[in-house]
């Protein structure tokens, strides 16, 4: 909406904007600030914002009495591995429905998508009681599974609104001058459907990255991954702020980067679609 | 040689409906097979294991005469209903104000979306130090010299609730920012034009055209909205537990600890139906009249 904004105007509108955006952003750079100060300075009275010794004790300190690193690679194994699984079983199904639509793709699409709003605790029990007799539970290669099943719906949605604005005169053309079906996959729709892909990917790490409720419910210490840490880690260790940001800053900092370069996509699916 | 073209012919055709089954066949299972499974422990006697005795409606009875339960719904309630007013104002008014040429904007929607692209199991920890009294905004408050100033919601049993709407507000709003963003930005400029050139002011250009406009993301975020509110867990893992007593206890974390600390799983699992239809009286009839939209 082109609307006449005087200059005065602008810049008042975008000073409050940034003034709301550090409001909303400020609890995160305080988890990343504290995490550099020692335990006294981090309930200290009064708060220190930045002029304290900073100091990168905590991190250590995590490291070493909790083994972070382990936790990460489950974190970065489970949403890794969630989101390739996903990829082979949707890539195929999503291809089908965009390029050969038949009557109730669009019912079959929505759902699907349906089932995403649907509650977790709504199957939980199933879930655990396959994961005991499959001795499933606190491995990571049952997690990966159950990651990968609550995104699917998600994938296969998302790939195929990707795969749909792939324009179809290119394979109507491709079909014309001969091409096969191994041809049409190999030379025309894969390099065109990589930026889709790679978007949904990157959500899918996300989400699958952010998961609590089945990692924080199905895993006890092997397969827990950094969000099963940072909430087991609260408890115990009572009010340890620093150290406990220093690993909350340590499980954020990927989705933080991630995020910053995938917004577009982190909106688009968490709606629903109802953006793109 | 006649089978070859034959057999590729029905390839072509079965092959997209056979990469397409497995998908559907594991969300069939998962989810509908999953939770048909779910009803049906709700209507037996299992305890710590599932146990295939019928009880009938006995769960659902005593289901609604337990308290912890009244507790968690009425929270549920209470919850619900002002986080999903309050999103959808401040996420309407952000979307208003982010459409006027904001400089940066490009930069400020990431960081408008980071609560709710992290983990709030993670960004829980600010939220602990932000409203514990000892140390964060009461503490702060006090010494820049407000001393009467008291912010002590998260160990009041009457307001611990308010605590978990805040940090639910403050994690979903600019996501809904972003949603209403597009509504406004797939608004045909052309009405907006001939209703200036009519003298139309902002405030009735907003309420009589806008607004109106902006219908199908009201109702998507209604939707979106109320099956987080009714999904909400980590919120009150992270942050409170459920206490100070059962001041935040939701459904969610009541089904929980009705089957895995109480080991009363036919209860769980009514509790589990009960918001698993909910959450199905919400969507069937936005996806009806999406369907039938789309036809």
């Amino acid at each position: 909406m082109a609307r006449a904004v005087t200059t005065n105007r602008k810049a008042l509108n975008t000073a409050i904007a940034w003034i709301i955006g550090l409001l909303i952003f400020f609890p995160i750079l305080w988890t990343i600030l504290t995490s550099f100060k020692t335990e006294a300075q981090a309930i200290n009275d009064p708060p220190i914002f930045l002029f304290f010794d900073w100091t990168l004790e905590n991190y250590s300190i995590v490291q070493e009495r909790s083994n972070y690193m382990k936790f990460l690679w489950n974190s970065v194994f489970l949403a890794g591995g969630s989101t390739i699984l996903g990829l082979i079983i949707a890539v195929p199904a999503a291809w089908s429905m965009a390029f050969v639509p038949s009557k109730r793709t669009k019912d079959i699409l929505l759902w699907m998508l349906s089932t995403k709003m649907l509650p977790a605790v709504g199957v939980l029990y199933p879930i655990y009681l396959g994961f005991i007799q499959l001795g499933l539970l606190d491995s990571r290669v049952g997690l990966v599974i159950v990651l990968m099943l609550i995104n699917l719906p998600i994938i296969v949605w998302m790939l195929y609104t990707y795969f749909k604005e792939i324009p179809g005169e290119i394979l109507e053309a491709a079909r014309m001058d001969g091409a096969t079906l191994k041809e049409e996959l190999l030379y025309i729709l894969t390099p065109m459907a990589i930026p889709g892909i790679a978007s949904t990917m990157l959500l899918n790490f996300i989400l699958a990255w952010n998961e609590a409720f089945w990692t924080l419910n199905l895993t006890a210490v092997n397969a827990a991954p950094l969000t099963a840490f940072i909430a087991s880690y609260s408890s115990p260790e009572g009010l340890f702020f620093a150290k406990l940001s220093a690993a909350s800053t340590m499980a954020i900092a990927p989705i933080l980067i991630l995020g910053w370069f995938s917004q577009k996509q982190l909106v688009r699916g968490l709606t629903f679609g109802a953006v793109k | 040689m006649q089978s070859a073209p034959d057999f590729k012919t029905r390839l072509q055709v079965w092959l997209p409906k056979l990469v397409l089954s497995p998908s559907i066949a594991m969300v069939l299972v998962f989810v509908y097979g999953f939770i048909l499974f779910t009803v049906y422990l709700s209507f037996t006697d299992s305890r710590i294991l599932p146990s295939y005795g019928w009880v009938g409606w006995e769960n659902y009875s005593k289901l609604f005469r337990l308290s912890h339960w009244e507790i968690a719904i009425t929270n549920m309630a209470i919850f619900a209903l002002l986080y999903m007013v309050i999103c959808t104002v401040i996420g309407l008014a952000l979307a208003i104000f982010l459409d006027q040429k904001i400089r940066g904007e490009g930069a400020l929607r990431p960081i408008y979306l980071y609560p709710m692209a992290l983990s709030f199991i993670v960004t829980g920890t600010a939220w602990k130090w932000i409203l514990d009294p000892g140390i964060g905004i009461e503490n702060t408050m006090h010494s820049l010299g407000w001393e009467s100033f008291a912010f002590d919601w998260i160990k009041n049993r009457e307001y611990a609730l308010y605590t978990v709407v805040l940090a639910a507000v403050w994690q979903t709003s600019g996501f809904v920012m972003a949603m209403f963003l597009a509504g406004l930005r797939g608004i045909d400029n052309e009405i907006l034009k001939a209703a200036q050139m009519d003298g139309a002011s902002n405030w009735n250009l907003y309420r009589r055209i806008i607004i109106p406009q902006l219908r199908p993301a009201f109702l998507s975020a209604f939707v979106i909205l109320a099956h987080l509110a009714i999904k909400t867990y980590d919120l009150v893992i992270a942050l409170t537990g459920g206490g100070p007593g059962r001041a935040t206890e939701l459904p969610a974390t009541f089904m929980y600890s009705y089957t895995f600390t109480r080991n009363q799983m036919g209860i769980g699992a009514a509790s589990a139906t009960i918001m698993l239809m909910t959450i199905a009286a919400i969507m069937v009839p936005y996806l009806y009249a999406e369907l039938r939209e789309k036809r």
